[in-house]
C-alpha cells in the first residue's frame, strides 16, 4: 500500500445520455488529505465522487486506488477501501438505528454469515462517535433529518475504510453539527484516513479542509490549498459570484464578501479616501462594489480601516505614527489625492496628530465631504480644524453629504458627465 | 434483550396460532368431526401410537385425510408463498406496495397454465402445467419490470401500473383463449381465475411442497441481503453489494415460488401485501424475522380465510380467492391512503 498514492484519477470524463457531465479530470490524492470539493450547483461534484467509486457507468479514464485500478476490484472489496455517504438513501422501511449503522459492515460479511459480535462492536463504537448511541433501538424514520445525517455518518464509519466520500454530509445540519462533522473528519484524517467530501460553505470548507478542488461545468477549476483556490477570481469564474476575499481579523480565518452585479457607473475611477478609525469601512465597501481603483491615507499602522482596507484591496498609505511620518509618505499621499477623480473625507475625529489630513483635502480637484455628525463635535483640536474645515466647505468643488446617501449622489453625479 | 424476547414470544403466537387454524380446518366443515378423531386419524396416517382406541368410521378417515388434510397442507404452503414473495418484492422494489400479483406473476403463471390446459398438454403430464406456468411468470414479469426501467433504475409507481396495464392485457388473452376450449376444460381454467383450495388433492401437495419450501428457505437465506437492498439501489452498491445480481436472484426465486404457489391453488391476491404488511408493523422491517413470520401468518391468513369462507353461505363455499380479495383490496385502498398522507409506517 505505502508507496501508491491512496487515490489516482486520470482523465476521467462521465457522459450521461448526450450530455458530458466531467471533462477529463485528473485527480490525486494522498494519506491523510481532507479534501473539500467546492463548486456550483450542477457543477458534476456528485457525478465525481460516483465516477471515483465506480459506480458511474460510461465513465472513461482511469481511477486507482492503492495503486489498483478500480475495476479489477470486486464489489465488496471496493466497499472495504471506500465508504461512501450519498444523498438518496431510503429509509422509509424503518429499521432500527442499530441496523442501519450494521449495514456498514456488510462488505465484511459472507452472504451466508450473520454480523458478528465484533460488527456489533464496531457500529456501536461509531455510533457514539457520532453521538446516536441513545437513539439505537429507535426507528431511523422518526428521527430528525440532522440525527439521520449522523446515524448514516456512523454507517459510512462502521465501513471501517482507508478512503472516505462524503456527499453533502452537513445538508439539514444545524450550525453547531456541521462544524462537528467537520471537526470528526479532521480528526479521522489526522489518523490517516483520506475524506473527500462536497460541501457548500466554502468558509467551512476554508476553515477545516487541508486542500479544496473547485469544480464548475465538469472541470477542475483549481485545486490546492483554501487560500490558493479561494479568490475573488475563482468566485467569480465558477459562481458568477462578486466576491472580496479576505482573512477575517476576529477569527483569523478566510472569510469572503459577497455582493450582487450592478450597473459600474464609477468603473475604474479613481478615488482617494482620508479617513480613519473605522469611518471608511462602509463607503470602502460600496466603492469596491463599483469597481473604483481606490486608495486611502494617511492611515496610522493598526487602525481598523487598513484591514477594511486590505480585505477589498484598496491600496492604502500608512505610517507607523503621524508624528513621525516620512516626507515620503506625504508626497506619496499628495499625489494620490492630485491625481485622483475625487477624494472622499470621511466623518473621522480630528486631532492635532490628523489634523494634517485635513490640511491635505484642499488639494484635492473635487471632494466629497460626509458629514454625519457637525464638525464642532469632532474636534479635538481646540477650533483649528473646525475653522479649516469650515473653510473647505466654501471651494466650489466641494459637496457636503450624508454617508447612506453619497454613493448614490456620486453615482448620479458622474453618471451626468 | 427485551427486543429479542419480544420476537420469540410473537414467533410463540404465530405457531399456536398456525396449530389451532389447523385444527379447526380440519374439524369443522359440513361434516363435523369431533377433535380426538380428527387426531386420532391424523396419528394413525402418520403412524404414531398411543390413539388406537378412538374409534373412527371409513367416511371420517376419508373426509381428513383425503379432502381436507390436503387442502388445508395446500392453503399453508400457498400462503407461506405468497406472504414471503409478497415481503420479498416489497424489499426489492424499496415499496411496500409492490406484490407478485400487482406486478404480473399472477396473471401470467394463470395464462401459462390454461394455455396448457387448451392445447391438451396438462393431460399428457402433470408437469406440463406447473411449466407453462412458470415460463407465463417468468415473462411476464420480466417484461413489466423492463416497461417500469429507465437507467437502470426501477420507477416504482411506473412498475405498479405496468403490472396493472399487463394484468389486463393477460386476462383478455386467458378470456381470449377460453372462448375456444372445450366445456369441460372451462372447469379447469375457471379455477385459475379466482383461485381456490377445494379438490386439492395429495398431487397436488407434492407438486408445490418441494419447490415452495426451496424457494422460500432461499430467501430466508437472503434475508439480511434484503435489509441492505430495502435502503436503496445506490447505497447498497455503497456498501459492495452486486445488486443488480441479487436482485435477479430475488425476482427468479420470488417468481418460481410464486408461479408454484399459483400453480396448485389458481391466483390468489392480496396476501402477499396484507400479511407481510401486518408482519412489518409488528415486528419490524427487519427480514431475518419478517420472512419466517411472514411464513407462518401467509399459511395462518389463507387458512383462516378458507375456512370462514367453508362457512359464510352453506352449503355453497366461498373460494378463498374471492375471501382473500374482500379483506385484501379495501385493506390495500386503506394503504394507499395512508401513503398519501405520509409515511407508510
Amino acid at each position: 500500500m505505502g508507496k501508491h498514492s491512496v487515490l489516482i484519477a486520470e482523465n476521467v470524463s462521465v457522459t450521461i445520455g448526450k450530455q458530458k457531465i466531467l471533462h477529463e479530470l485528473n485527480l490525486k490524492a494522498e494519506k491523510g488529505e481532507f479534501i473539500g470539493i467546492i463548486g456550483p450547483n450542477g457543477a458534476g461534484k456528485s457525478t465525481l465522487l460516483k465516477a471515483l467509486r465506480g459506480l458511474t457507468k460510461n465513465t472513461i479514464g482511469s481511477v486507482k486506488i492503492f495503486g489498483r485500478e478500480i475495476a479489477q476490484f470486486s464489489d465488496k472489496e471496493i466497499a472495504r477501501d471506500i465508504a461512501y455517504m450519498q444523498q438518496e438513501v431510503n429509509l422509509g422501511f424503518g429499521f432500527s438505528v442499530l441496523d442501519v449503522v450494521l449495514a456498514g459492515r456488510y462488505p465484511y460479511l459472507s452472504w451466508w454469515q450473520n454480523e458478528r459480535k465484533t460488527d456489533y462492536e464496531i457500529a456501536r463504537k461509531y455510533m457514539k462517535f457520532t453521538g446516536v448511541e441513545a437513539l439505537e433501538e429507535k426507528k431511523v424514520n422518526q428521527l430528525s433529518s440532522g440525527e439521520q445525517q449522523r446515524v448514516l455518518l456512523a454507517k459510512v464509519l462502521a465501513q471501517e475504510t482507508p478512503l472516505l466520500y462524503l456527499d453533502e454530509p452537513t445538508a439539514s445540519l444545524d450550525l453547531a453539527y456541521q462544524e462537528e462533522i467537520f471537526r470528526y473528519c479532521q480528526s479521522l484524517c489526522n489518523k490517516g484516513k483520506t475524506v473527500l467530501i462536497i460541501v457548500h460553505d466554502i468558509r467551512l470548507a476554508a476553515k477545516f479542509c487541508s486542500r479544496l478542488v473547485l469544480i464548475a461545468n465538469g472541470t477542475i477549476i483549481d485545486d490546492g490549498k483554501p487560500g490558493k483556490v479561494i479568490t475573488a477570481e475563482n468566485l467569480k469564474n465558477a459562481f458568477g459570484l462578486n466576491a472580496a476575499v479576505y482573512t477575517n481579523q476576529i477569527s483569523g480565518k478566510l472569510d469572503i464578501y459577497t455582493f450582487s452585479e450592478q450597473e459600474c457607473l464609477l468603473q475604474n475611477k479613481k478615488i482617494h479616501m482620508i479617513g480613519g478609525n473605522g469611518t471608511s469601512g462602509a463607503i470602502i465597501r460600496k466603492l469596491y462594489e463599483q469597481k473604483c481603483q481606490i486608495s486611502i491615507g494617511v492611515l496610522e499602522q493598526g487602525d481598523i480601516d487598513t484591514v477594511i482596507a486590505k480585505a477589498f484591496q484598496v491600496e492604502s498609505i500608512t505610517t507607523q505614527n503621524f508624528n513621525q511620518m516620512s516626507e515620503m509618505t506625504k508626497l506619496e499621499n499628495k499625489q494620490k489625492i492630485e491625481t485622483a477623480d475625487f477624494v472622499v473625507l470621511t466623518n473621522c475625529n480630528y486631532t492635532e496628530q490628523n489634523y494634517f489630513n485635513l490640511k491635505m483635502a484642499s488639494l484635492a480637484k473635487r471632494l466629497i465631504v460626509i458629514e454625519d455628525t457637525p464638525i464642532e463635535e469632532r474636534d479635538f483640536t481646540k477650533g483649528k480644524a473646525t475653522v479649516l474645515y469650515k473653510n473647505l466647505l466654501q471651494k466650489n468643488s466641494v459637496t457636503v453629504h450624508k454617508s447612506d446617501t453619497v454613493i448614490e449622489e456620486i453615482r448620479l453625479e458622474f453618471a451626468v458627465k | 434483550m427485551l427486543k429479542k424476547l419480544n420476537n420469540r414470544t410473537i414467533f410463540l403466537i404465530l405457531v399456536v396460532l398456525f396449530f389451532c387454524i389447523v385444527f379447526i380446518s380440519l374439524s369443522y366443515g359440513q361434516i363435523h368431526i369431533p377433535a380426538q378423531a380428527v387426531l386420532a386419524i391424523v396419528a394413525e396416517q402418520l403412524h404414531i401410537p398411543g390413539l388406537e382406541n378412538i374409534s373412527v368410521t371409513q367416511e371420517q378417515i376419508a373426509v381428513i385425510w383425503h379432502i381436507r388434510m390436503p387442502r388445508t397442507l395446500v392453503g399453508i404452503l400457498v400462503g407461506a408463498a405468497l406472504a414471503v414473495t409478497g415481503a420479498v418484492m416489497q424489499g426489492v422494489f424499496g415499496n411496500p406496495l409492490a406484490d407478485p400479483g400487482i406486478i404480473g406473476v399472477s396473471s401470467g403463471a394463470a395464462l401459462g397454465a390454461v394455455l396448457a390446459i387448451a392445447t391438451g398438454l396438462s393431460t399428457v403430464s402433470m408437469f406440463y402445467m406447473p411449466l407453462f406456468a412458470l415460463m407465463g411468470a417468468l415473462l411476464t414479469v420480466a417484461f413489466t419490470v423492463f416497461l417500469a426501467m429507465r437507467d437502470n433504475k426501477i420507477s416504482v409507481m411506473t412498475l405498479l401500473l405496468a403490472g396493472v396495464a399487463v394484468s389486463i392485457f393477460l386476462g383478455a388473452l386467458t378470456s381470449g383463449i377460453l372462448t375456444f376450449i372445450s366445456e369441460y376444460k372451462l372447469r379447469e381454467f375457471l379455477f385459475w381465475t379466482v383461485g381456490g383450495l377445494d379438490y386439492r388433492r395429495w398431487e397436488h401437495v407434492l407438486l408445490g411442497f418441494i419447490p415452495i419450501l426451496a424457494g422460500v428457505s432461499i430467501l430466508c437465506a437472503l434475508a439480511r441481503q434484503l435489509n441492505i437492498l430495502v435502503l436503496g439501489e445506490e447505497e447498497a452498491r455503497a456498501v459492495g453489494m452486486s445488486v443488480a445480481k441479487l436482485r435477479l436472484i430475488l425476482l427468479f426465486v420470488a417468481t418460481l415460488t410464486t408461479a408454484t404457489a399459483v400453480c396448485i391453488s389458481g391466483s390468489i391476491g392480496f396476501v402477499g401485501l396484507v400479511v407481510p404488511h401486518i408482519m412489518r408493523l409488528i415486528l419490524g422491517p427487519e427480514h431475518r424475522s419478517l420472512l419466517p413470520a411472514c411464513a407462518l401468518a401467509g399459511g395462518i391468513f389463507l387458512v383462516g380465510c378458507d375456512t370462514v369462507g367453508r362457512f359464510i353461505i352453506p352449503p355453497a363455499e366461498v373460494r378463498v380467492g374471492i375471501m382473500t380479495a374482500l379483506i385484501g383490496a379495501p385493506y390495500f385502498l386503506y394503504l394507499l391512503r395512508r401513503a398519501q398522507k405520509g409515511g407508510l409506517f
